[in-house]
């Protein structure tokens, strides 16, 4: 038996942990030796032989089929054969009185290592006879629902086979914390179950190891460590690299971090998916214990195994994941096209835009528009967001955090609905944002020990306490995920997509629309030459014969003669009246402040020259100053001034009132006569191009005096109505916006 | 004093042709008046080339010019009267069946002396014509020409 007294005490550095040579620690554990033999001559450079084995022959710088007298001389051939980073098995060796020892030989770079490491009694006589034990697990794995359950049933599985008080499971995150997410043990180590361990714990150094070696044995945390003693031959050669060596010591602050756990052993099988460490199954014993070659061979397959059944869950969830989100994408995307605003549809398909990141809040940010879906913050808040987002984004498309409070200072009170955050900017030339929320989670999270505490003294001690500390932590949500990124980006990539396609739409209407205007204008510019000349010629050639044949006409021919120049003169006058109606349409507004009142009296003193000797008593109220064109207004008084006296002529006294009256919004203006009125059925035809509601025999017109002044007010932004009796009078209404 | 020099009109149509000028005819004046059908031909007629080289006048009292013309538009004709140093003091008036802004503010910004759009009533279309013909060929005495445009 190996001595179970302490290793002497050093002075320990837990800051040195990480940089500590551990892979060439220059010791073994006890329970076996270890030759160094250089490939090409076969000699022992160096030795590592335990007190207990001291009555072997040193072997030292002879050649490997004299040592032990000449046991490993029938695997000779085999031993020359290895190639470099390959271990191999070379079977029982009886060393006198010591009993069977397993022979295991690696080669690695320029040395050979040869361990042969001492069999426990009752141990497993070959690795066919645990093959059931194998094969049983491996068809229970097929009934595993997650990955917690197959981590259950391998922490089950090595605790049988090896008998460990405690075997866990123990998963990295991202930060290579680790928690312990399986556990299969006795009552006599405590439940490390749900706890949390530190990254320091297990540096970058020790995890490289594990992620090589697949299987550690540390059988006695007490161990006495074994000096590895080198030959002349070796003498100014680098440290021995023992990585592959399983019977490598381990650093002092490990064996101190064991006896502070209570554990006197421990053995650890590296999880390890695609060349990266995953996890590890860790099995801890409060008295020592020596786990036998076969079995701990068995462990590393089945951690191997353990290992790629997760890799195979964890992909199936997250193809499972990915589709159920591209099935929300599809549903978005086809609500998208049918819908010529992807706001609008965003906004009623609220479900799958939620369920597409996993989020319980969605605000769509553009320009004016600010629509809130689910839980989000208020709309206020939404928008400074988004001006903080537009501000701190640097040329990405998207940006995200699971603690908004930590990263924005003005979060404020929102970390309830809003501590997660993922955004995507939706358009080149706006800060327009897609922007999904999570909601906090307050989680507790129980670390195995407090991972804040410094070691007082700055000496030695790894971790004394593995009290539980409970932390509790805000402000944070679920983290996003590369999936919750993916579906967002390519739901960016829908949205510019038909905003782009939209864009592009309507570029093409806008083309359409300045074609036809140039074609309307064409058409109107050659009506208002060539239609205009023929009623010109009928009018002067009629005027020509009457002139010449005027002594030979009788009187009903010169009536016939009349009557064409009339209707003539006539359709010239409609000709015009149409031109200027179109041309209404298309010249441009020259806006400037005007004052209402001049125009009125101006247009009055015109139309008053045409109606004198009639008596009109007029009431003009003062009237404000408006921005508006002064040519198209005065049109517009002209055509309801003109109206005003053309239909009181018939009146006793023609009374004609013009008014204001305004609102915050408009300026209202009225004008009011006492004539024929109208009948309020027809209202709605007053303004139309070219209805009349009285007869041209009683009033003449083409019917195009309210249709302008329809369209030069609706140009300005306004409405016109009117009122009307018949035989009492009418009024009509014009509102501009203020 | 009396101009005697001959009114240029130039006017593709016959009958808006025959109706100034019998709107001319009644105005009296003393003035020929010479008629030529589109841009081109009043151009040679004012540079005494083409048809019209052996032709020997001093140049129009005042074109009546149509603005829709073959060949070469009223406008067109315009622009190259103004270019020319020769003919640039030439009087010019448009006439035409357009109310179209565009082409008025055209004409003006070309250097156009008076611009009528013909009215569909003849009396109005005669008043016009008589004013024009009163007010270029016998009250208005136009620039003097460069002596090198003189070629009677």
């Amino acid at each position: 038996m190996p001595s179970v007294s302490s290793p002497a005490p050093r002075e320990l550095d837990l800051s040195g942990c990480a940089s500590e040579p551990i892979h060439t620690p220059g010791a073994i554990q006890p329970y076996g030796l270890l030759l160094v033999v250089n490939p090409r001559d076969l000699l022992v450079t160096a030795r590592a032989i335990p007190p207990s084995l001291d009555d072997l022959d040193d072997p030292l710088d002879a050649p490997i089929d004299l040592a032990f007298g000449g046991v490993l001389r029938a695997c000779q051939g085999t031993i020359a054969a290895i190639s470099t980073d390959q271990s191999v098995y070379l079977g029982l060796f009886e060393l006198s009185a010591h009993g069977l020892f397993h022979g295991l030989a690696h080669r690695h770079g320029d040395v050979l290592l040869i361990e042969l490491e001492m069999s426990v009694s009752g141990e497993p006589a070959s690795l066919e006879e645990l093959y059931p034990t194998i094969r049983q697990f491996m068809l229970s794995l097929e009934k595993a629902d997650s990955v917690e359950e197959l981590c259950a049933m391998g922490a089950a599985q090595v605790s049988e086979l090896t008998g460990f008080d405690r075997t866990l499971v123990y998963q990295f995150d991202a930060a290579w914390n680790g928690a312990v997410i399986a556990e299969s043990r006795n009552d006599v180590l405590p439940s490390y179950m749900d706890l949390r361990f530190p990254e320091s714990d297990i540096p970058a150094q020790a995890r490289e190891l594990y992620r090589k070696n697949r299987i550690r044995l540390i059988a006695d945390s007490t161990y006495e460590r074994v000096p590895l003693v080198r030959g002349p031959s070796a003498n100014g050669h680098a440290p021995t690299d023992l990585s592959a060596a399983t019977l490598r010591s381990v650093s002092p602050v490990h064996l101190q971090y064991m006896k502070n756990m209570g554990t006197g052993a421990s053995m650890s099988v590296s999880l390890v998916h695609d060349g990266k460490l995953w996890g590890l199954i860790s099995c801890h014993n409060e008295a020592p214990k020596q786990v036998p070659y076969h079995v701990r061979t068995t462990c590393e397959f089945i951690g191997q195994i353990l290992a790629l059944q997760i890799a195979q869950k964890e992909r199936g969830a997250k193809v499972e994941e990915r589709v159920s989100r591209r099935a929300a994408q599809m549903h978005l995307l086809g609500r998208m096209t049918g819908d010529g605003d992807f706001v609008e549809a965003l906004k009623r398909d609220e479900d799958h835009l939620l369920a597409l990141t996993r989020a319980t809040g969605a605000a769509i940010i553009r320009r004016e528009d600010c629509v809130l879906l689910g839980d989000c913050p208020s709309e206020e808040k939404v928008r400074e967001l988004a001006q903080w987002i537009s501000a701190k984004k640097d040329g990405g498309d998207t940006y995200d955090t699971d603690q908004l409070t930590t990263v924005w200072a003005e979060a404020g009170d929102i970390a309830g609905v809003a501590s997660g955050l993922l955004a995507i900017s939706i358009s080149q030339l706006h800060d327009s944002y897609l922007i999904w929320f999570r909601p906090e989670v307050v989680r507790t999270v129980r670390w195995g020990g407090d991972p804040r505490k410094e070691p007082t003294d700055g000496t030695l001690s790894p971790r004394k306490s593995f009290e539980i500390w409970k932390e509790t932590v805000r402000g944070r949500s679920i983290p996003w995920d590369d999936i919750d990124r993916d579906a967002a980006m390519e739901l960016r990539v829908a949205i510019v997509d038909i905003v782009l396609r939209n864009a592009e739409e309507l570029a093409e209407v806008n083309e359409q629309l300045v074609r036809t205007n140039k074609e309307l204008e064409a058409f109107s510019y050659s009506v208002s030459h060539d239609l205009r000349a023929p009623f010109r010629h009928i009018v002067g050639y009629s005027e020509l014969l009457t002139s010449s044949a005027r002594d030979r006409l009788s009187e009903t021919e010169q009536r016939f003669i009349d009557t064409i120049v009339e209707s003539a003169k006539s359709a010239g006058t409609l000709v015009d009246d149409l031109l200027s109606f179109s041309q209404l349409g298309r010249s441009s507004l020259g806006k400037m402040n005007v004052a209402m009142n001049t125009l009125v009296d101006d247009v009055r003193m015109s139309l008053d020259m045409e109606h004198q000797g009639r008596e009109v008593t007029w009431l003009v109220e003062n009237l404000p100053t408006v921005r508006v064109d002064p040519a198209m207004m005065r049109q517009v008084w002209q055509n309801l001034i003109a109206n005003a006296l053309k239909f009181t002529r018939h009146a006793r006294v023609t009374e004609i009132a013009i008014g204001h009256l305004q609102d915050e919004h408009e300026n209202v203006f009225w004008i009011k006569d006492n004539g024929c009125g109208f009948d309020m059925r027809y209202v709605d035809k007053l303004f139309g191009v070219f209805q009349r509601l009285h007869h041209v025999e009683d009033f003449e017109g083409t019917g195009i005096g309210l249709a302008n002044v329809h369209r030069i007010v609706t140009r300005h932004g306004g409405r016109v109505w009117a009122e009307g009796k018949p035989d009492v009078g009418a009024t009509f209404y014009f509102s501009l916006p203020r | 004093m009396r101009d005697l020099r001959p009114i240029l009109l130039v006017e593709d149509s016959p009958k808006d042709a025959e109706l100034t000028l019998a709107a001319l005819a009644r105005c009296q004046l003393l003035n020929e008046v010479v008629h030529v059908r589109d841009g081109a031909e009043a151009l040679d007629y004012l540079r005494s080339e083409g048809e019209f080289a052996d032709t020997r006048h001093g140049g129009p009292v005042v074109v009546l010019l149509d603005l829709k013309l073959p060949k070469v538009n009223g406008l067109e004709v315009l622009e190259e009267v103004r270019k020319d140093e020769r003919l640039r003091s030439t009087p010019i008036v448009m006439l035409t069946s357009s109310r179209e802004e565009q082409d008025l503010l055209r004409s003006y910004k070309l250097g156009v002396n008076a611009f009528v759009v013909k009215p569909v009533d003849f009396k109005e279309f005669f008043e016009a014509i008589q004013g024009l013909g009163v007010f270029w060929g016998i009250t208005n005495q136009p620039p003097p020409r460069a002596p090198e445009g003189e070629r009677e």
